[in-house]
């Protein structure tokens, strides 16, 4: 059981990044894998190694020597072998041998040992204690003792059985209070657990239970009576921020789980909203780095926010500011595409797109997301002209003219640009609409099309009237209805 | 009238009472004379219709082509209606007749009368419908059906014939096949559509047929498939997607290459389908498609770029393609001389009549759904199902308002 299913879960995270294709790091794409890894701990630093490992063999040896320096800190030696199936899976896709894992980094067999035999028996002491308490029927510490041994399946990694501790101490929850701190922890470990789709059920609990624990605690304020105001104003602001910092979390989590669907609007606008890094205490650095929120942000705001929103939600936008200013690259791109400096925009995106291959949330949404920020950017380009050159826009986006042409007539037939290109002398026109002529075409269509259905539908209501519908024939046999129906 | 209801009562009587009990199939009368020569053919339309009717029914009763032709023309419509399944006894025994002569186009005429007088209108359906439609075809003359196939079926009345499901459905499907015989294909369109969408709880093995030939026709005149009406059987498209049709519709029309493969792995399934004509036709005309797509992207175009992106090798056959499509207006376009392509896109131009023309036919279609609906909240299911679910609190006044409130709203919705 111990190591079941971490083997489970290392070989579907290194399903999902096999199909990445090996991101290239060189003087082109600067990674600096010793500053980035520096800004996470514990178990989010091993698998976002992991994910590193299995996606870029230069950096690969590296980083297993990282991640198993890291594994001694944490409590779950299995994770060892997951790093290890890692590294030998992209050892063996990369066409340069690289060195064997083994020469790299050994695992400390008695740390390991000792590793184990301390899991086991603080288990065994939970368990008991849970046991203890569940007789004693104490509600208050049955949840503590399913809390606490949660916390410890987490930290060994056994990501269902934490899970199935954290919602079980749900039932012996006695005020919302609690309730928030179960879901807030089962936040952190679907986070870790790359588990998406079920955050939003939790962030949904959490709001209930958040907006009932601030209630519970203003009404007790209230009671204080007014004869204590000052103490209760200073009293009232805390609860506030208190508030604020488990919305910021709650946000978070909104925003992951839209990244992680694809609904990069969505996550635009929540991760533009989110509170300052302070918020967010344990989970900076346990989850994520201010600089990942600053590069989530700005490449879904940049994929899907028109240019008012970008320049009101991003550059007029104290809090997120400060989340741009570790990542400096990132306000060069924002600037950049204001400018409608496009040329830098796809550059920029280039050179640092290993940086957001490499990170573990962003790795599957990269393609994608650089594919919507370069058609946004080639509407928004022509939007202005009616007719342009194309080898001037190849001249503002650092393309070919054939690139270019190819961009314009996909988009053209996809229908994001209204135009036309004229192949012979490399001009794309704007398409003139007779809007009136246009009107009368569709609304003479819909005329028409209306007529067909009406006299059809009145048809088929006549043959129903005359009970003149198809009848299974005698004998037909049922067993073939159903293959009908099923197939 | 008198003398001749009292030829046709003695007749009757001569029938009746002469040993030969073959009933209705009456041979020659006492006098020697033959009762069909003995008879008015309009006068006594119902006497005529039985006898011969009967008599084509039989093997050995020989009927006179010329008699049939003639009553045809001239029989009266208020008796005949009197007996349904004798019309169509009759239509049948006209195709049968025909058969024996080994002369199919004759039975064209009689049968398109017969078509024409019987019912009160052209858009009342009857049980020999198909069975002209079926002449029409084996004698390859499916223009001769078009002033049939020109008025849409509307109305349905079982005491007018003999109706059953499979008349409306080969009636439709027929239809179909002889409009796209003449390569009418909106048309074939509806009437493919019509059959595909006819009511039922399962579907028939002749509508999936029609699906089939809807789906090229579909792809011949559009170059892509509609989805069907949401009323029609599910298990029809759910059947489809299984078949060499649902590979045929998504590689049409860009891949060109796949589209012969496919016409020449499929041949024998095609052709024993009875479809290959189509599908040849649609293969032949995926080009256009294709090019039709470019001239939305395109101002100009070279013709050899067009060659490449259609998939002809050579730029003479491009250039007789887009010839030929300037000529029928499926695009707009010039070539010069250099071998440039200028497509254009003129606005759609109406005239003043067209719109008239529109607006006119959609007050009549909004007056007739408003009889329409007059007539269903009249009737006697209707008052008593609303009844019923409006349970025990009827009172008139109030009740009337909501079912005109509620039926308005449901005129708006089906112009919405």
């Amino acid at each position: 059981m111990d190591v079941d299913i971490p083997e489970e879960t290392g070989q579907s995270s290194t399903r999902q990044t096999r199909k990445a294709q090996l991101v290239p790091v060189d003087d082109l794409h600067p990674f600096d894998l010793d500053s980035y890894i520096a800004n996470y701990t514990g178990r989010t630093a091993v698998d976002r190694l992991i994910h590193i490992i299995s996606t870029c063999h230069q950096l690969a040896p590296e980083a297993f020597q990282l991640a198993v320096q890291q594994i001694h800190q944490s409590r779950d030696p299995s994770l060892y072998q997951q790093v290890m199936s890692a590294y030998e899976t992209v050892s063996g896709l990369s066409e340069t041998p690289l060195p064997s894992g083994m020469d790299l980094a050994q695992l400390d067999t008695r740390w390991a040992d000792e590793t184990m035999a301390k899991n086991q028996a603080e288990r065994s002491k939970l368990e008991v204690e849970l046991k203890t308490y569940s007789n004693n029927m104490i509600k208050e510490s049955i949840r503590m003792g399913h809390r606490d041994l949660g916390d410890f399946y987490r930290s060994v990694g056994e990501y269902p059985t934490a899970l199935k501790h954290y919602t079980k101490s749900r039932e012996f929850c006695t005020t919302s209070q609690h309730v928030l701190e179960m879901c807030l922890s089962v936040l952190e470990l679907l986070i870790e657990q790359r588990n998406f789709p079920h955050l939003p059920t939790y962030v949904f609990k959490a709001d209930a239970a958040l907006d009932a624990a601030s209630a519970a605690a203003a009404n007790a304020k209230e009671g204080d009576g007014p004869a204590a105001p000052t103490p209760l104003l200073n009293k009232r602001k805390a609860v506030s921020e208190d508030r604020e910092r488990v919305q910021s979390k709650l946000d978070f989590a909104t925003a992951l789980s839209n990244l992680a669907s694809g609904n990069y609007q969505k996550a635009a606008y929540t991760f533009l909203k989110l509170g300052p890094a302070k918020d967010f205490g344990d989970w900076m650095g346990k989850l994520i780095a201010p600089g990942d929120i600053a590069i989530y942000g700005v490449l879904c705001a940049l994929a899907t926010l028109p240019r008012s929103a970008l320049k009101t939600q991003i550059l007029e936008n104290s809090v997120f500011g400060v989340y741009v200013e570790q990542e400096p690259y990132v306000r060069e791109l924002v600037e950049a595409y204001l400018s409608s400096n496009f040329k830098t925009v796809l550059e920029l995106l280039n050179r640092y797109s290993s940086r957001h291959a490499l990170d573990i949330y962003l790795a599957p949404h990269v393609t994608e997301l650089t594919n919507m920020i370069r058609n946004w950017a080639v509407v928004l380009y022509f939007q202005p002209f009616a007719s342009i050159k194309l080898d001037r826009m190849s001249g503002a986006f650092g393309w070919t003219v054939d690139q270019v042409e190819e961009q314009v007539v996909s988009l053209i037939q996809s229908g994001a640009i209204h135009g036309r290109v004229d192949s012979q002398n490399k001009i794309l026109y704007a398409k003139q609409t007779d809007h009136r002529a246009e009107l009368f075409a569709r609304a003479i269509k819909a005329a028409r099309d209306i007529q067909s259905t009406n006299r059809k539908v009145l048809l088929r209501m006549r043959l129903q009237q005359a009970d003149l519908t198809v009848k299974a024939p005698k004998g037909y046999n049922s067993s073939i209805a159903d293959l009908l129906q099923g197939d | 009238m008198a003398p001749d209801s009292l030829s046709l009562d003695r007749i009757l009587n001569e029938i009746t009472t002469t040993n030969n009990h073959r009933r209705s199939c009456p041979s020659p009368l006492a006098s020697g004379q033959d009762p069909l020569s003995v008879l008015d053919m309009r006068q006594n339309t119902l006497g005529v219709l039985y006898i011969m009717s009967a008599r084509l029914n039989t093997t050995n009763a020989p009927v006179a082509p010329q008699a049939v032709v003639t009553f045809c023309q001239s029989f009266l419509t208020e008796q005949a209606r009197l007996a349904p399944e004798r019309v169509t006894m009759l239509a049948r025994g006209i195709m049968r007749l025909a058969q024996q002569h080994n002369n199919m186009s004759w039975a064209v005429a009689p049968l398109y009368n017969l078509l024409r007088r019987y019912p009160p209108d052209l858009s009342y359906l009857t049980s020999f419908h198909h069975i002209f439609l079926q002449v029409c075809l084996i004698t390859n003359q499916p223009a001769a059906a078009l002033p049939i196939l020109s008025v849409p079926i509307a109305n349905i009345s079982t005491a007018l014939s003999d109706l059953s499901y499979n008349d409306n459905l080969m009636y439709h499907y027929l239809g179909g096949v002889v409009l796209a015989v003449l390569k009418k294909w909106a048309e074939a369109e509806e009437y493919f559509e019509i059959c595909v969408t006819a009511p039922g709880a399962v579907p028939a093995a002749l509508q999936l047929e029609a699906l089939k030939k809807l789906r090229l026709v579909q792809l011949i005149s559009r170059g892509e498939v509609l989805p069907l009406p949401k009323y029609a059987h599910a298990a029809l498209s759910r059947i489809l997607k299984n078949s060499i049709y649902t590979d045929l519709i998504n590689a049409y029309p860009q891949n060109t290459e796949r589209l012969h493969a496919l016409l020449e792995k499929e041949k024998q399934t095609f052709s024993s389908e009875r479809n290959l004509g189509l599908v040849t036709q649609a293969i032949d005309r995926a080009p256009r498609w294709t090019l039709k797509k470019l001239t939305s992207t395109y101002v100009t175009l070279g013709l050899g770029d067009i060659a490449r992106v259609v998939g002809i090798q050579s730029e003479d056959e491009v250039r007789a393609l887009i010839l030929s499509m300037i000529e029928t207006g499926d695009i707009s376009a010039q070539i010069s001389a250099s071998g440039t392509v200028t497509f254009s896109d003129p606005p759609p131009q109406f005239t003043k009549e067209e719109v008239d023309h529109v607006l006119h036919s959609a007050q009549a279609q909004s007056a007739l759904l408003e009889s329409l609906d007059l007539e269903m909240s009249r009737s006697k299911e209707f008052i008593s199902k609303a009844l019923k679910t409006q349970d025990s609190s009827w009172a008139p006044n109030p009740e009337e308002e909501l079912y005109a409130m509620s039926s308005a709203w449901n005129d708006d919705s089906m112009y919405s």
